[in-house]
């Protein structure tokens, strides 16, 4: 009985080839749109949590109480050898222990305050500085007691690679501590704000013109996102007397910014869906009126009113799948030709500001075309019951006389 | 309308289209034939007006809430901090180094603010300095600011949130963080050391006499404001200052401001508009802009193609009376006109839905605003974003939906039209209705 109700359906369809195909354009357009911006707005996504998670923080972050407050080297902690084995479970893909001071950088030409972090260069892969562009040198290990800058400040400061830089920071015994370093190379990153912010050197190096052997914080970076609760857990249990902190509470405006971008998918299928479903309608009760006397006729010969029903339901749901799949395919194609990522460099400053990267790249999640397909078919159900009901209204005699 | 009226009016007899007085123009009777014609399938008509009131009330509201938005954003952002225009020495713009000043900042400030399209101009000492309390110190960026001149041209000053701007010589405003970081509170000494003009050291002590909360955790960190005076003489300048912030009589027409201050002010002095300053701030809009007008076209493009769709249904139903017009002879091309016609009033009453929709809306709105949560306000950004949002009703918006769904309309009712061209009188004649 379906499988009749299913071949009238599509016989229905295929009797108005232009108008059907028409209205499969619509639907192909604004499916391939909703499914094309969800995956821009997913990749825009990705990058603000990609780039907040690189710049330094990690997913999560363990900092000494007070220290977000009064960063200095007084809020500092030592850390146990073993305290990665603990808390791992297979979740971390990296970690670092840096010391991070406020400090005033000073050539001979001008004078600047950065932020001076004690690194150990071979644990850096989890943040932008392990990919980071270099002129001159990287820093060899922890005890490099070289200094590397971003390429901005120097400019800035208006010194290059092999002159020396003046360091003022505070000592852990709170004294004001001056010393000369010797610029090893110049860092380049995403966008002049990082690196103007952050000046870089052996982390041993560090602690030891500040006199004590601790950390400031320590910046782990998972494998993927969902293991970040779980982990903040973990890590609040082994590390009791500090801080454990995730991006999202560190880049509040990155994890704002986060959360928009699920509503506006949203709002985008909302606005395609409502321009499309006139034209739906429109088309469904066409294709019911003018068959008002082959309808009376089924009627006639016995058809129930529930299989008039679905007769018209399966039309709008086969037209409704059609232009899905051939929206979703577009969208596909689209984005297989924007892999490598819409470069927005004309707009830099102001992606920058919000924390993104100068390329977008879109990324379909298979969930987000998953809710796209099943909202439209939905969406298609709901626009033919109206002329669903109107074929079941037709009027036997009435219709049989026309 | 039965076959009968339309074979008089293919005989050019005005008599049975009621509408139309005797007389009238064979314009004003195809106008009345084709407002007629629309209410023979009166669902159909009111399912095409929807699509196109949609799509037209969609635009033309999200257009008035981004002219609004945007308008908002620019006047907090310029009013923040930066003015709507700033005069620096031009290789002061490129980079900024402490010996690049304006001279004679005193008369060049006097002789702007006289200007008719200047509402008021305040001149800035920009210097870098360590701040010392006690044992603790920090680079600081200290701003040397003309109070009474600083509250005309912008709001930032209100964002001094603990004491009092700084009046003396011996008087500094740290930023929030700043003072934490320096454990500096009111009327506590601050000991500032800096490099002045010519190598010079520059050496102020003070007290705090203020704390400033600016939002904005980059100069709560590193901001220090002091009198201009002071800042002057303890940096070794004379009467020079680093950047003259501008607010201007009418901030929509910076531009011109911009071109007749680059031909007016003293050689190497270059005045630049907000969007020049905010890089950032202009370029978030263009964005934001250039995704609207995707999102624009896309429903455009599906509206149109409802419109296509419904005008192939009017057309493939009325094969027969369309063969029977030209059987009278009235030609291909004045049915085309008037399926033409059918489309404009189908415009006409979508964009007419469409306005009185939205305009009272619009109108309320932008006198109230629309709360967008205090989410937005809360990210902390260069942007500016308004919680609030003022829509903004011009010409310019209201016009812009209606024209190119004109368009879009006349377009798709004669993509099916076109087949009229092609019609066989006597086989349309037979086809059935």
């Amino acid at each position: 009985m379906l499988l009749k109700l299913l071949q009238l359906s599509i016989r229905n369809i295929l009797r108005h080839r232009r108008r059907n195909g028409v209205m499969l354009a619509a639907i192909v357009v604004a499916v391939a749109a909703v499914v094309l911006m969800s995956s821009l707005i997913r990749g825009m996504q990705e990058d603000l949590a990609e780039t907040a998670v690189a710049s330094l923080l990690g997913h999560v972050k363990v900092l000494a109480p007070g220290y977000r407050d009064d960063p200095g080297i007084q809020r500092s902690f030592a850390l146990a050898e073993d305290w990665a084995s603990e808390v791992d479970e297979g979740a971390v893909a990296g970690w670092a222990a840096r010391v991070r001071v406020p400090a005033v950088i000073m050539s001979e030409r001008g004078t600047r305050g950065v932020q001076f972090v004690g690194v150990n260069p071979a644990q850096e892969g989890i943040s932008f500085l392990g990919g980071a562009k270099i002129v001159g040198e990287f820093l060899r290990d922890g005890a490099d007691g070289r200094i590397l800058v971003g390429r901005a400040l120097a400019e800035q400061l208006e010194t290059k690679v092999g002159r020396r830089l003046v360091i003022i920071t505070q000592g852990a015994d709170g004294l004001s501590r001056e010393a000369g370093f010797r610029i090893a190379g110049l860092y380049e990153a995403q966008g002049e704000n990082l690196e103007k912010a952050f000046a870089f050197t052996g982390v041993d190096a560090l602690q030891r013109l500040l006199g004590a052997p601790a950390f400031t914080e320590l910046s782990i970076r998972l494998h993927e996102e969902p293991a970040l609760a779980p982990m903040k857990e973990r890590l609040a249990a082994r590390l009791t007397d500090l801080d454990v902190l995730d991006w999202r509470e560190l880049a509040p405006q990155a994890a704002a910014m986060f959360l928009f971008a699920d509503a506006a998918i949203f709002i985008w299928f909302l606005i395609m869906m409502g321009a499309l479903v006139f034209g739906l309608v429109n088309t469904l009760v066409t294709s019911v009126m003018e068959r008002v006397r082959e309808l009376g006729m089924l009627r006639a010969l016995g058809m129930r009113p529930s299989s008039v029903v679905l007769q018209v339901v399966l039309e709008a749901g086969i037209l409704m799948l059609m232009g899905v799949a051939v929206g979703v395919a577009l969208a596909g194609a689209v984005i297989y030709w924007l892999a490598d990522g819409i470069d927005l460099s004309l707009w830099a400053e102001g992606v920058e500001t919000f924390g993104m990267s100068t390329v977008l790249r879109p990324v379909a999640l298979a969930e987000d075309v998953l809710l796209i397909v099943a909202m439209s078919l939905a969406l298609g159900v709901a626009a033919s019951l109206y002329p669903a009901w109107r074929a079941v209204k037709v009027r036997l005699l009435e219709a049989l006389g026309r | 309308m039965s076959v009968e009226t339309v074979a008089s009016l293919g005989a050019s007899r005005p008599r049975a289209a009621g509408a139309a007085p005797a007389g009238a123009s064979k314009f004003g009777l195809a106008a009345a034939v084709a407002w007629r014609n629309l209410w023979r399938n009166r669902r159909r008509t009111w399912l095409a007006v929807g699509g196109v009131a949609f799509a037209t009330a969609l635009v033309q509201f999200s257009m008035s809430m981004q002219v609004g938005g945007y308008a908002a954003q620019i006047e907090a952002a310029t009013d923040f901090f930066v003015g709507h225009v700033q005069i620096q020495r031009s290789d002061y713009v490129e980079q900024a180094r402490f010996e690049q000043t304006i001279n004679g900042v005193t008369s060049l400030v006097r002789s702007l603010e006289v200007r008719p399209d200047i509402r008021s101009v305040a001149p800035r000492v920009e210097a870098f300095a360590l701040a010392s309390v006690d044992e603790r110190s920090f680079g600081v960026q200290v701003l040397g600011m003309d109070a009474a001149r600083e509250r005309r041209t912008v709001g930032f000053l209100k964002r001094i949130n603990a004491g009092r701007m700084a009046t003396g010589p011996d008087e500094v405003v740290l930023g929030s963080a700043l003072a934490r970081n320096l454990g500096a509170g009111l009327g506590d000494e601050v000991v500032v050391l800096g490099a002045g003009k010519e190598g010079g050291v520059a050496a102020l002590a003070a007290s705090v006499s203020g704390i400033l909360n600016s939002g904005i955790a980059e100069l709560d960190r590193s901001l220090m404001l002091a009198p201009i005076n002071a800042v002057q003489g303890a940096f070794g300048l004379g009467d020079e200052a680093h950047t003259l912030v501008v607010r201007s009589a009418d901030p929509l027409a910076g531009a011109e401001l911009v071109g007749a201050l680059n031909t007016e002010l003293p050689q190497g002095a270059k005045a630049r508009n907000w969007d020049a300053v905010l890089p950032d701030l202009r370029q978030g809009i263009e964005l934001d802009r250039l995704g609207s007008v995707f999102l624009y076209g896309i429903i455009i493009v599906v509206v149109t193609f409802s419109v296509v769709n419904t005008f192939i249904m009017t057309v493939f139903e009325r094969t027969r009376e369309f063969g029977l017009l030209r059987a009278i002879g009235m030609r291909p091309g004045a049915i085309i006109g008037m399926v033409q016609l059918e489309a404009f009033c189908i415009w006409l009453l979508g964009v007419g839905v469409a306005l009185a929709l939205m305009v009272p809306i619009i109108v309320w709105l932008s006198s109230y605003g629309l709360y967008l949560g205090e989410e937005i306000s809360q990210i902390e950004t260069n942007m500016f974003l308004p919680d609030r949002i003022h829509p903004r009703l011009s010409w310019a918006v209201s016009l812009t939906a209606p024209a190119i769904m004109l368009g879009g309309v006349q377009l798709a009712a004669l993509a099916p039209a076109l087949r009229i061209r092609r019609l066989q009188p006597v086989a349309a004649l037979r086809a059935q209705e």
